[in-house]
């Protein structure tokens, strides 16, 4: 479009943009369960941590070649699903087995900030942005088999409704994953369930598929950047957890919290959760305009960041739970 | 407005008589749809004479609408696409008048969730474009019925309204039939409130139609004897004893179309031609007809002022 | 704007607009109108008040896979998106309008999902376009199974108008349009032409364009929303003035008797219009400047303006002298 010169700003769009390291990697993702099992689960689950830690970080300085990475850390809580205990007694006992074990925790962030932060609701913009993956034969009318509240990487088996009177009901068929190659590994994902008084509650996957693009820089919010993080000045943490900020930085001369790509050391029982993740990521429409700022600045820095959101992030699952 | 017409029982006239209102609406200037919800009998298109309109709608029609197959259900507009000589010959300034037909071959179904909000949709947008929305329900307390009172009753329905009209014929087991669709349990009125209406505003917007019924004083019966008469008489009067003390009584009649011959032989819409040149069809029939088209948007018959 | 660059140039752009009346009483102020047209709870929605009250919500997509349409029968598979948007023009006139474009050859094998995303509203082709069949056929409809972007305009406009927002009291009966349309690039170095504007049923109109390379297809269905917008509205107006009846005539025998305290019919069926339809003409308010001369085709030939003032003028004329007392008339209003 040609200039204009008579110009209203509600009617234009623009993106925020926002610091970028090479790699966020992120030490652990502890539910209340976890902490409730005592500082020795913790310390076992640090221990464990600490030599794929190191061999990420390998492998990211391999990849950045001459410069240093940056890279930063990060730490997730979950405060979402069940509450235990407090800030001012969790968070001082978490620095410091961490540090115990030779790791430091350059963020720590909670769950529920990628439900929603502050007045932004955080999920529900990503759940605006799925666009199904359409099987062969979806020519615009709205596939019969879409159920509100889930995703899947393919075509559900047709469930066995009444049929029309004196017709036949239609014999069973499998569910069929759409990229399939020869045989299906079908996968059907829970994005959410709605309690009786109407409450929405967000999915464990789909939590994190929302913390994977929070990390990744590429949530917005009108534009705006959205988990903004928030220094820690004080000495102390407060006794609620809404009195945490979603997002905040312990390490004052930490990296930039979001990064060209991730990698999540986690035990394995998080290996179907991440699945999950994965098929919502595939299926995102990322916000073009930070999509492209983040591959037009790691172009500049001769990292270019792969096209696919998904192929972004990392996992080194170690055993046990 | 909307007008949903059911009936009990078949063979009470339900389908041709609406058509037969809805048609007589058209020429008075109305917009109005004619919407085939007889989902177990989808017949509607012999009635208004559109066959060949008909073919190729297997799949588009309101079975497939309200199943999500297809997100608009054919309309057929009569004045262009009928094959009756008088209907083509349209008026001038007649209303448009479409039918939109059930799937042809289609039967009853389980309705859930999304056909009911598929179904608001549709009505809501009948309402934008038509000034009468008439709604031909499968007989019995059938899915139709269920569907169209959980649609009224919704908060997105609010604002438009609606009449209901029970078809009946006039005998003593029609009577008890329609009085029990209504009044009884799991009757309209019951499953209406249980599906959110308010009893007293439901009850005040339904209305009944005596279909098909014998006039003693009619020449039809001209060759009677004396005895058979007084017997016909006698049956009249006890019909509308029964059809008051079963609450379907005068006050709440809309009209009374008489017994008509051609309409016994074969469904169809009756013209002025029928009565006027070939005097095929009574002029009472017409008239009636005319007489309850007109009421139904008359608010002095729906216990208003 | 999205990143066009990184996609193969379209040799064709196809969509289709609905258009309708808001289903409320009274029309949406610019709050409840970014309100109604919030797609998506982190993308603002673009609210403009000059020169006329306009909103349109964020693009959403939807992923096809699926044969396109073709005049001769030939069966080109094709995988996607679709963009589809809505826009509501002086919180009156509500419009979904749904468009792709398409490159002239595309990978003859299904890519990952994830290629097709980061191309919002680029329908790739298995090998090689038939453009001419594909363009001919998408204005004639295509079979059962092929692309039906109407359908997809539909879907979003069947989502808006459940909005709790819409008191479902429409202030007069009018009937939604579809528009069809098709552009395929111009001949280099010419500027955009528009080939041919059909009524092709009582509600389909079909419409096809020539326009520079580099035009974006969001451009040409943003000009294809404005001639909607104006097609509807000429045909609101005449089917108003079509059914209703001017003057004393004889009074029809089978017509129903208006009572005696209403308005007269004339008044109460041409006051809506007044209220909600006469302010709305304003061709070319949100038109790209390269597209904006394709109206001056309509203007000369139809004569779009020329039919709408007529219009106008009409319906002033009738209230005029409906509002002198019938006593006082020298003459009945006659058309």
């Amino acid at each position: 479009m040609t200039e204009a010169v008579f110009r209203e700003t509600t009617a234009e769009p623009r993106t925020q943009s926002v610091p970028l390291a090479h790699l966020s990697l992120e030490l652990g993702h502890f539910y209340m369960e976890d902490f409730e099992a005592g500082p020795d689960h913790l310390r076992r689950h640090l221990a464990r941590v600490r030599p794929w830690a190191e061999a990420a970080r390998a492998a990211a300085a391999d990849r950045a070649g001459s410069t240093r990475p940056r890279i930063s850390t990060c730490f997730l809580i979950d405060d979402y699903f069940t509450r235990f205990s407090s800030p001012a007694e969790l968070v001082p006992l978490l620095l410091a087995e961490a540090d115990r074990a030779g790791l430091s925790v350059d963020y720590l962030a909670r769950e529920s900030g990628c439900a929603v932060t502050g007045k932004v609701p955080v999920a529900e913009a990503v759940a605006g942005r799925i666009v199904e993956e359409p099987p062969p034969g979806s020519y615009g009318h709205r596939p019969p088999a879409a159920q509100t509240g889930w995703l899947a990487n393919g075509v559900r088996s047709p469930t066995a409704r009444a049929p029309q009177a004196m017709r036949k009901a239609a014999a069973w068929q499998p569910p069929t994953e759409t990229a399939a190659r020869r045989h299906s590994v079908f996968l059907d994902v829970e994005l959410w369930n709605d309690t009786p008084d109407g409450q929405r509650v967000w999915s464990c996957p789909f939590l994190a598929a929302v913390w994977q693009l929070a990390r990744l820089g590429l949530l917005r919010h009108q534009g705006d950047a959205v988990l903004d993080p928030h220094p820690h000045t004080d000495a102390a943490f407060p006794d609620d957890w809404d009195e945490l900020p979603a997002l905040i930085r312990l390490n004052p001369r930490a990296a930039p919290f979001a990064a060209y790509r991730t990698c999540s050391v986690l035990p394995n029982r998080f290996l179907p959760v991440e699945h999950a993740v994965r098929v919502i990521l595939d299926q995102t429409d990322v916000d073009p305009e930070a999509l492209r700022q983040v591959a037009e600045r790691s172009a500049r820095e001769g990292v270019p960041v792969p096209a696919s959101v998904a192929d972004r992030i990392s996992y080194l699952f170690y055993e046990g739970s | 407005m909307l007008v949903f017409a059911a009936s009990d029982k078949g063979g009470t006239g339900r389908s041709v008589t609406s058509a037969n209102l809805a048609y007589q609406r058209a020429l008075t200037g109305d917009h109005v749809a004619y919407v085939d919800f007889d989902f177990g009998s989808p017949t509607a298109a012999a009635v208004f004479d559109v066959p060949s309109a008909m073919r190729g709608t297997e799949e588009q029609g309101l079975h497939s609408y309200l199943e999500g197959e297809v997100t608009e259900p054919v309309g057929i507009d009569i004045w262009r696409q009928t094959e009756h000589p008088v209907l083509r010959a349209r008026q001038n300034q007649s209303g448009r008048l479409v039918l939109y037909p059930g799937d042809a071959g289609g039967g009853e179904f389980a309705t859930g969730e999304d056909a009911l909000e598929r179904c608001i949709d549709l009505f809501l947008r009948l309402h934008g474009e038509f000034d009468l929305v008439v709604v031909d329900l499968s007989a019995g307390r059938s899915y139709a019925v269920d569907l169209v009172l959980a649609a009224t009753a919704h908060p997105r329905m609010r604002n438009v309204p609606y009449r209901w009209l029970v078809f009946h014929r006039w005998t003593h087991q029609h009577v008890i039939a329609a009085a029990g669709l209504v009044h009884k349990e799991n009757g309209i009125v019951r499953s209406g409130v249980d599906r959110g209406h308010d009893e007293q505003t439901l009850q005040g917007n339904i209305r009944f139609v005596r279909a098909a019924v014998p006039d003693p004083e009619s020449p039809l019966w001209s060759q009677v004897s004396h005895a058979q008469e007084a017997w016909m008489q006698a049956c009249n009067k006890a019909l509308r004893r029964l059809a008051a003390d079963q609450r379907i009584g005068d006050s709440v009649v809309l009209g009374t179309v008489p017994l008509e011959p051609i309409l016994q032989w074969r469904e169809q819409l009756i013209t002025e031609d029928d009565v006027l040149s070939t005097q095929i069809a009574n002029k009472e029939t017409l008239e009636a007809l005319e007489e309850i088209a007109r009421r139904l948007t008359d608010d002095s018959h729906w216990g208003r002022p | 704007m999205r990143p066009e660059e990184t996609v193969p140039r379209a040799v064709l752009a196809c969509g289709e607009v609905r258009t309708c009346l808001l289903p409320a009483g009274q029309a949406l102020d610019s709050r409840a109108a970014a309100q109604l047209l919030r797609l998506r709870a982190d993308e603002r929605v673009l609210v403009s008040e000059r020169p006329n009250l306009y909103g349109r919500s964020p693009d959403v997509l939807t992923g096809v896979d699926c044969p396109l349409p073709s005049s001769n029968g030939a069966r080109v598979r094709a995988v996607g998106t679709v963009a589809a948007r809505a826009a509501l023009t002086e919180g009156r006139v509500l419009q979904t309008s749904a468009y792709f474009r398409v490159p002239a050859t595309g990978p003859d094998h299904r890519r990952p999902w994830g290629h097709y995303l980061v191309r919002p509203a680029v329908v790739e082709p298995f090998g090689r376009l038939p453009r001419d069949a594909v363009a001919e056929g998408f204005l004639g409809g295509g079979r059962h199974g092929d692309l039906d972007v109407g359908l997809i305009a539909a879907g979003l406009q069947t989502r808006l108008l459940r909005h709790p927002l819409l008191d479902q009291r429409p202030p007069l009966r009018s009937r939604p349009t579809r528009l069809r349309w098709v552009a395929v690039p111009a001949p280099d170095g010419e500027g955009p032409s528009l080939e041919r504007f059909t009524l092709a049923e009582a509600e389909l109109r079909t419409v096809r364009l020539r326009v520079p390379e580099g035009t974006g297809s969001a451009e040409v269905a943003g000009l294809c929303d404005d001639l909607a917008l104006h097609d509807w509205l000429l045909t609101t107006l005449v089917r108003i003035l079509d059914g209703i009846r001017l003057g004393p005539g004889e009074p029809a025998p089978r017509r129903r008797p208006a009572a005696a305290d209403d308005l007269p019919v004339v008044v109460g069926a041409l006051r809506p219009a007044v209220d909600h339809l006469l302010h709305l003409w304003m061709p070319r308010a949100r038109v790209s400047r390269e597209l904006a001369p394709l109206w001056d085709v309509l203007e000369d030939e139809p004569g779009f303006t020329r039919q709408w003032l007529a219009l106008v003028q009409r319906v002033r004329d009738q209230l005029t002298l409906h509002a002198i007392p019938p006593a006082r008339r020298e003459v009945e209003p006659t058309p």
